[in-house]
């Protein structure tokens, strides 16, 4: 039944596409690969296409985590990009190259210069999207020596799983999340029906007291993908004078005094 | 000196109750059948402090259908196997979601002819909280029947032997110079009879003794999972609840999606957002089942620690002990006999 729906999607069960944004460039390229073979599949088709791969070195590590990114986090709005704008300038960008097209073309001073109503619905389809899902003011990041967990508000929490060093990625007949770290970023694909993707980069500076987030929602329904990026402060939640802990039949169960799991 | 007097003088005290025909039945905690590779839990919907509970849990329910249906001697649950068992079953957990129980059960005598040795798989057919019989009764009861029918096609020359052996090979255990030429192996590697002690065996009686005493630790030990059972009973049955609504909502949502017609046109924001709010919902379900997860051991954990505790301290007095009787019994053997171990 799940695989039904999977190819209503035009996503094959078990199969996931990945999408490699490098930390300085935009979509490269999109590659569909098994998830069960991830990382042959992908050095094979990068031995057999000349279109750039994901790097599969980003799907490994040695030794410890390159980076521990576990606490509260609250997003710092004095910072960050606001769709709006980011959008604006992609609108300008994405006009001006057509100008240079079109100058540059077999009809110059053609006045057909601007982007087409698709162009820019699409982008503006992606813009939302990008913006909805960075919403959340808080996230919540534990991390463990095989486990991130980043926890949103009205989200599901993005999962990464690392195994002896090796990413493990989550499948469903819905999409397919995995995670890599390019050095000490931690980079989170999901890999949706239809071409979707959202690419979800973490950095934390030095002082471990900020958290950058810059999120890329791209389509192959789009020419261009969306990127916008987020700030969070490390802050300590409120104690609370109650210990508590969930149970099923009672659900929170909450004292004053040592409650022990 | 005083202190073995005493020991034996305890030993003394108490008899070995037992009928032929009926044999004792040693139910082994289950194998959690939790694959090693920890990386496909999360895929294959395996939480494994959860099996593990159910491990300890669910050996008690078959339990309790055997003794429901009579005919069988003295039913327990034990952590380990008893190789001296007059039957011994052992079950592992293939499956266990809500929705289906699957289990791999053996039983063997103490021969090690093997009665049953099966794949089960029940499917919830609802709890009757009136008479609190499991939802996968079935199950149970099919387990039960596969052992029945393999004791009637027994005939009771068979099972008192088998009773006879499971004797022997505790003595072996205890007092090997003693007895370890009472049973001898088959070609296809069964315990067989070679002799039989004198009925007034004086070392058999110490033995039987001592195996009466252990009897006694093990329905302590019994008694335990007995209490862990009762105390976990209700949030368990919760438990697959939840798992059964998530199963259900699984299949409800992929349902949807192939009779979801969207008209959105591809690439606008309703498609993708659609597209977006597919795995959402998929993954918040998966995480409040994790969720459920944890609430579950949280709840129940307690009792398990406290269970295996006292069962460890009791395990730990009989090994402590059995050390002991080995010894005791040698030097008892060497003084009668003259021979050494």
């Amino acid at each position: 039944m799940g695989n039904q729906a999977a190819r209503r999607h035009g996503l094959a069960a078990n199969r996931i596409e990945v999408i490699m944004i490098r930390k300085t460039g935009p979509l490269r390229q999109v590659r569909p690969f098994s998830c069960g073979f991830t990382l042959a599949l992908l050095l094979l088709l990068g031995a057999c296409s000349q279109q750039p791969t994901i790097n599969s070195e980003t799907l490994s590590y040695d030794g410890a985590m390159p980076a521990n990114l576990a606490g509260s986090w609250e997003r710092d709005y004095s910072r960050g990009d606001d769709a709006s704008l980011v959008l604006r300038r992609l609108y300008s960008q994405m006009s001006r190259a057509a100008q240079q097209r079109a100058a540059g073309g077999p009809y110059p001073g053609s006045s057909d210069v601007g982007i087409s109503v698709k162009d820019a619905s699409s982008i503006q389809a992606l813009a939302r999207l990008a913006d909805e899902i960075t919403r959340p003011d808080v996230l919540t990041i534990s991390q463990n020596e095989y486990e991130i967990s980043v926890s949103r508000k009205d989200d599901f929490a993005m999962l990464c799983e690392f195994f002896g060093g090796v990413s493990k990625g989550t499948d469903s007949p819905y999409g397919t999340e995995i995670c890599g770290w390019d050095e000490d970023q931690l980079v989170s694909y999901l890999t949706l029906p239809d071409g979707l993707t959202v690419i979800h980069r973490f950095t934390i500076s030095d002082d471990r007291n900020n958290l950058r987030v810059v999120t890329t929602v791209a389509s192959t329904t789009s020419r261009l993908p969306f990127t916008l990026s987020r700030f969070y402060r490390r802050f300590e939640p409120a104690s609370s004078e109650f210990n508590c802990i969930e149970t099923l039949s009672m659900k929170r169960v909450c004292s004053t005094g040592e409650i022990n799991p | 000196m005083i202190r073995r007097i005493c020991m034996f003088v305890v030993l003394m005290c108490f008899g070995l109750p037992h009928a032929a025909a009926e044999l004792n039945v040693s139910i082994t905690v289950f194998d959690p059948g939790v694959p090693e590779d920890a990386s496909t839990h999360r895929e294959l919907l395996v939480f494994p402090k959860i099996r593990r509970i159910e491990a300890l849990f669910l050996p008690f329910v078959l339990r309790k259908t055997i003794v429901e249906t009579g005919g069988w001697g003295a039913v327990r649950v034990v952590p380990e196997p008893d190789i001296a068992a007059e039957l011994l079953v052992t079950g592992t957990i293939i499956d266990s979601d809500g929705e289906t129980l699957k289990l791999q059960v053996q039983a063997v005598d103490a021969s090690g002819r093997v009665w049953i040795d099966n794949a089960y798989v029940g499917e919830w057919a609802g709890a009757d909280s009136t008479s609190g019989r499991s939802g996968y009764q079935n199950l149970y009861d099919q387990i039960t029947d596969d052992l029945g029918t393999a004791r009637d096609a027994s005939d009771s020359k068979v099972l008192e032997d088998v009773v006879e052996i499971s004797r022997l090979r505790y003595a072996v255990q205890l007092a090997p110079s003693a007895f370890g030429d009472f049973l001898t192996t088959t070609p296809d590697g069964l315990f067989a009879l070679n002799r039989l002690p004198a009925e007034n065996d004086p070392m058999l009686e110490r033995i039987e003794r001592i195996r009466g005493v252990e009897y006694v630790i093990t329905d302590t030990v019994d008694e335990k999972y007995q209490e862990l059972y009762a105390e976990v009973a209700r949030t368990y049955e919760l438990w697959r609840k939840y798992r059964r609504k998530f199963a259900q909502y699984q299949i409800e949502e992929a349902q949807r999606q192939i009779h979801e017609n969207s008209d959105a046109p591809r690439g606008s924001y309703e498609a993708i957002r659609g597209i977006y709010d597919n795995y959402r919902w998929d993954r918040m379900a998966a995480q409040e089942q994790e969720h459920w997860a944890r609430g579950f051991d949280n709840e129940v954990g307690p009792a398990v620690q406290r269970m295996e505790s006292r069962v460890a301290e009791l395990e730990g007095w009989v090994d402590d002990q059995y050390a002991e009787w080995q010894r005791l019994l040698s030097e008892i053997f060497e003084l009668e006999t003259g021979l050494t171990d």
